[in-house]
């Protein structure tokens, strides 16, 4: 089981104009792990993010997103949202929260099925609308239970503290009911207490949820402490794979970091 | 009349007029490209377009006219004097236009640019500008009123010819003040301080402002310079064709297209596709149903609704013009 | 108190280039015929009486009320930060009022009890024609135009069309149009509600496939193209719509049901009493879908585009059905007219109009339904006021001098609106915070 692949990303090459942002990239997820991937600022991370959810169509390569319910989806040509309903979900750097909702709608809008337009159902609210909002509410109710903001679950989004907002965002994307998640910087700007009780949640996503988890951090010891693998990004490309301990102890690595005087690699 | 007879007949009007719609293409193209550098410079520094821009062009237009009334009268110029009278028509438009442009820049997008409003705030507040202006040149000169610069030199006047094709003074002065109006302007941004203070802010302003770049001054230069050019541009288009206080609104969206059709945030491109809507424009006065010109005015329409689906970023553009 | 620094200097020369405008906007107008400078003539050099004192031209009063201004402001703008937090109680009392359920409550009900009862106060019949013609229908208008830039945050400048869309299918479903109606069987006025409905909306969806993949400011200038064109076509086409004289008079409503006869007939109140009825279900109707899966869903594509992706929403998908709604409601509101003007002509839906009922929406307060109905409400009241009495030398074309301005003003001073929507004022706030120290703050410059 553990073998199982789920994304897989073969020779993908991404540019803008003259500037090659992915370079001939491949990578393997399996099914049920935390994998992360690290590497200095510009490396392509975030890119790397950008293409298997479909916000950036790569020129070359193929992704592909092997769900335990559908046939395996080709990721390249797709739109977000398509790829989001197929179990692909993600948080972003910078959170992006709906500043405009409550915690709770926040939540409620990921659980919502949006593959009806439902304007008359909005209006009429017959039992089929009825029903799927009652589960709508009640999936929301669960997963912020889950992240531990239900008691806040009526304070306006843009109200929350930093590290609350993160919870939120993983909250909003576990209301969707992924296979994997891709978490883009859960930790940014979050001070130790709440960078604690993220790798808590991360973990627990995982173990508690069964969903995967792909990670983007700059955060050395949280890295470590939660992959169970690593890839390694440097100039769009991949330069090592392998587990905590083995990237520790790769000079290609170690030299990489220190060519752009990152601090904490010594982390 | 057949649909296909149709066709073949507008073929044929081109075929035998061809340099006559030349010559109507390249003129109209030197004025679309005019006031298509006040576009593309605009949305090079804030990123937004300036809905208020073919008012500017309009308030040239208005200024230039009166000017040419007050110095000349009823009567026809000719020789220097017609060169003197257009220089100064130039000018004096080109300065009206700039404090019109810095004007709306000051009231309409500056409290907005310190208040750090979202992008919407910006569309509706030159929108209101864009009505303010239009409605108080009504107000002054009269709604639909069509007004006419003085006579600078004779109506008509024939410069030479190609072939048996009559080439106009208006086509020569609009073509050549184009051009000399469009270099001047790409040498200023390309080559002079200022002008590397543009493309910072147009790249990355975070950055250019901490390497001490003045941004408000930045962002007043680029509308006093594409103000200029829109303003002589006006003038140049009431000599032909007289000026009305809506008239921004039709030429503001042609040159807009041009701006698009070339990448906007493209200076060069703003040129070329200003030449290029300037040609179709002229080219598909012979396809206008029943005689009627609203017909060129759908057909360059579709040609913006095409560019912006098709390829939003233009020929020259490299920046995406739809939402990510 | 120095007037006399830099800055002091800057802001007397700009009150006072705002009193020039000013005494230009409310002047005497130019125009046909005339030299060119009657304009300016009669702004500044027309003969008046100084405050009753004198004799003098108009230049000095308005050059008085500059410096008046100007030392008004200097006055304030030390305690600026001091007079603003002591009102603040007052200036927040509508929101606080309003916030409370009872009292939303309390207002609605009163509000609905005078609608009821108003043609009951109002005995000029002209009044009523203008309340329902100028206030009634235009709430429709602005309720729908509401749905799609205050929900979606789409700017649609063609809105219009819509509304032109419902009345010109009523006038060719009622055969009042050159061209015959359909199957040369023309149908009852009411009855054209659904069918003209129905093609505003797919209007409304065949427009806004293509263009709704465009950014928010490509789009308002491709709906404002799109509304040019209608404009040029309607009037040219006096084969199919009748040009610039429109359509013959649409026969007026009337209700045939089974032994039951209404006619509407000529008196305007039972229009009044039907317009009340749409504007209520209207209201209904767009607060339900508010607090909907598909308002959230328009607030979130609104917010953030990619971050809707990726939890699944279809932004295209739910922009069109935003456009679907409003252009219904437009369409709504051009049946409504048709009935109650009787001849529909292309002036009726000039591009202008679409921002006029823009004005509407922002005036009341994007995405708050209540805000733009009273905003509706109290604007097309001021308007209609001014183009029937003309005071203080207002001419009849002045109108979107006045409308431009305060587009400018809501959206430098209040762009909420007046009375905000919670959701909306939450996100401008929160967009504000955000983007404070960031990127736009650089723009925004050096001084402080």
């Amino acid at each position: 089981m553990s073998n199982d692949l789920l994304i897989t990303v073969e020779n993908v090459t991404l540019r803008f104009g003259g500037v090659v942002s992915l370079r001939d990239v491949s990578l393997e997820m399996r099914r049920g792990e935390i994998l992360a991937v690290i590497g200095p600022n510009g490396a392509g991370k975030t890119s790397l993010f950008n293409s298997v959810t479909g916000v950036y169509q790569p020129q070359e390569g193929k992704i592909t997103f092997s769900s335990q319910k559908a046939p395996p989806l080709s990721v390249i040509g797709k739109k977000t949202h398509r790829i989001a309903r197929a179990g692909v979900t993600r948080t972003f750097q910078a959170s992006r929260l709906f500043s405009a909702l409550t915690v709770f709608e926040n939540a409620k809008i990921g659980a919502e099925d949006h593959s009806g337009i439902g304007v008359v159902g909005a209006l009429v609210k017959g039992p089929r609308t009825r029903r799927g909002e009652k589960e709508s509410d009640r999936v929301a109710s669960e997963v912020l239970k889950f992240v531990g903001l239900f008691p806040e679950a009526h304070t306006i989004a843009s109200q929350l503290s930093y590290g609350a907002r993160r919870r939120l965002e993983i909250a909003r994307a576990l209301a969707t009911d992924p296979e994997v998640i891709l978490l883009d910087e859960p930790a940014a700007g979050t001070n130790p207490s709440e960078k604690l009780e993220l790798t808590t949640l991360i973990r627990r996503v995982r173990d508690e949820r069964g969903v995967s988890v792909l990670l983007i951090e700059h955060d050395m010891r949280l890295v470590m402490a939660l992959a169970e693998r690593l890839y390694v990004l440097n100039f769009g490309s991949v330069i090592a794979e392998g587990t905590p301990e083995e990237i520790r102890a790769n000079q290609d690595v170690v030299d990489a970091y220190l060519g752009t005087t990152h601090d904490e690699t010594s982390a | 009349m057949g649909f296909a007879h149709f066709w073949l007949s507008g073929f044929d009007q081109i075929r035998s007029g061809f340099w006559a719609y030349v010559a109507v293409g390249l003129e109209n193209g030197a004025l679309y490209a005019m006031i298509a550098v006040g576009y593309t410079l605009v949305y090079g520094v804030l990123g937004l377009i300036n809905f208020a821009h073919g008012e500017v062009f309009m308030c040239g237009g208005f200024a230039a006219v009166f000017l040419t009334h007050g110095i000349l009268g009823a009567g026809v110029a000719n020789g220097w004097e017609s060169v003197g009278l257009v220089l100064s028509g130039i000018v004096f438009a080109g300065l009206i236009s700039a404090v019109v442009a810095t004007g709306v820049e000051q009231v309409a997008y500056r409290p907005l640019r310190r208040r750090h409003a979202p992008k919407l705030a910006y569309l509706i507040s030159a929108i209101g500008a864009s009505y303010f202006l239009q409605t108080i040149a009504g107000k002054e000169f009269g709604y639909g009123q069509n007004i006419f610069p003085a006579e600078v030199f004779p109506a008509g006047q024939t410069l030479f010819y190609i072939g048996k094709t009559p080439i106009h003074t208006i086509e020569v002065i609009c073509l050549v003040v184009g051009i000399i109006m469009f270099l001047a302007a790409d040498r200023i941004v390309r080559h002079t301080r200022l002008g590397r203070g543009i493309r910072a802010v147009a790249q990355d302003s975070e950055t250019s402002s901490l390497m001490g770049v003045n941004i408000d001054r930045t962002i007043t230069l680029t509308f006093i310079i594409g103000g200029s050019l829109a303003g002589a541009a006006g003038f140049l288009y009431a000599l032909q064709n007289g000026i009305i206080q809506n008239s921004g609104t039709e030429l503001g969206i042609y040159a807009f297209t041009a701006a698009v059709l070339g990448g906007i945030g493209n200076l060069r491109g703003a040129a070329l596709g200003g030449m290029m809507i300037g040609l179709f424009g002229s080219f598909s006065v012979p396809f206008a149903f029943e005689g009627n010109i609203s017909w060129t005015e759908i057909y360059t329409f579709l040609i913006l609704v095409l560019v912006l689906i098709i390829r939003p970023t233009g020929i020259l553009g490299e920046k995406s013009g739809r939402t990510a | 108190m120095n007037l006399l620094t830099r800055k002091s200097l800057k802001r007397l020369f700009g009150t006072l280039a705002f009193f020039a405008l000013a005494a230009v906007m409310t002047g005497g107008p130019g125009g046909f015929g005339v030299p060119a400078y009657t304009g300016v003539h009669a702004s500044y050099l027309e003969p008046v009486s100084y405050f009753g004192l004198f004799r003098t031209q108009r230049w000095s009063i308005f050059l008085t009320l500059g410096i008046l201004a100007w030392l008004i402001i200097s006055l304030y703008q030390p305690h600026a930060l001091t007079i603003r937090r002591r009102l603040e109680p007052v200036t927040a009392l509508p929101n606080r009022v309003m916030q409370r359920r009872t009292n939303r409550w309390v207002l609605i009900g009163v509000v609905i009890v005078i609608a009821l009862f108003l043609p009951k106060f109002v005995h000029e019949q002209f009044w009523m024609y203008l309340i329902v013609e100028q206030i009634g229908v235009w709430i429709l208008l602005a309720l729908g135009l509401n749905v799609v830039v205050g929900f979606a945050g789409l700017l649609d400048l063609g809105f219009a069309a819509f509304y032109a869309i419902g009345a010109y299918a009523t006038a060719w479903f009622t055969g009042v149009l050159p061209t015959p109606a359909p199957f040369h069987h023309p149908i009852p006025t009411l009855w054209c509600i659904p069918i003209a409905v129905g093609l505003a909306m797919i209007f409304g969806i065949l427009l806004g496939i293509p263009t709704l993949r465009l950014r928010g400011d490509y789009l308002a200038i491709v709906t404002l193209g799109f509304a040019l064109i209608i404009d040029d076509f309607v009037g040219t086409q006096s084969g199919l719509t009748g040009g610039g004289e429109g359509s013959l008079t649409t026969p007026t409503f009337s209700m045939n049901v089974g032994f039951w006869h209404y006619h509407w007939g000529i008196n305007p109140t039972p229009y009044y009493y039907l317009c009340f009825i749409f504007v209520v279900v209207f209201l209904i109707v767009f607060t339900s879908l508010e607090y909907s899966r598909v308002g959230r869903a328009w607030v979130a594509i609104r917010e953030d585009e990619v971050a809707a992706q990726s939890i699944g929403i279809n932004p295209l998908k739910y922009k069109v059905s935003a456009f679907a709604v409003g252009a219904a409601s437009g369409g709504f509101g051009g049946v409504l007219t048709a009935g109650l003007i009787g001849n529909i002509n292309p002036t009726l839906f000039q591009y202008q109009v679409s921002v006029n009922v823009l004005i509407l929406v922002i005036f009341g307060g994007m995405g708050s339904i209540w805000g733009v109905a009273i905003g509706a409400i109290i604007v097309q009241f001021v308007t209609s006021y001014l183009d029937n009495y003309q005071p203080w030398g207002y001419q009849l074309n002045d109108l979107y001098m006045y409308i431009g301005a305060l587009l400018i003003i809501m959206m430098i001073f209040r762009p909420a609106g007046i009375l905000p929507s919670r959701r909306r004022q939450r996100e401008i706030s929160g967009y504000e915070t955000e983007h404070e120290g960031h990127l736009d703050e650089v723009l925004a410059g050096d001084e402080p």
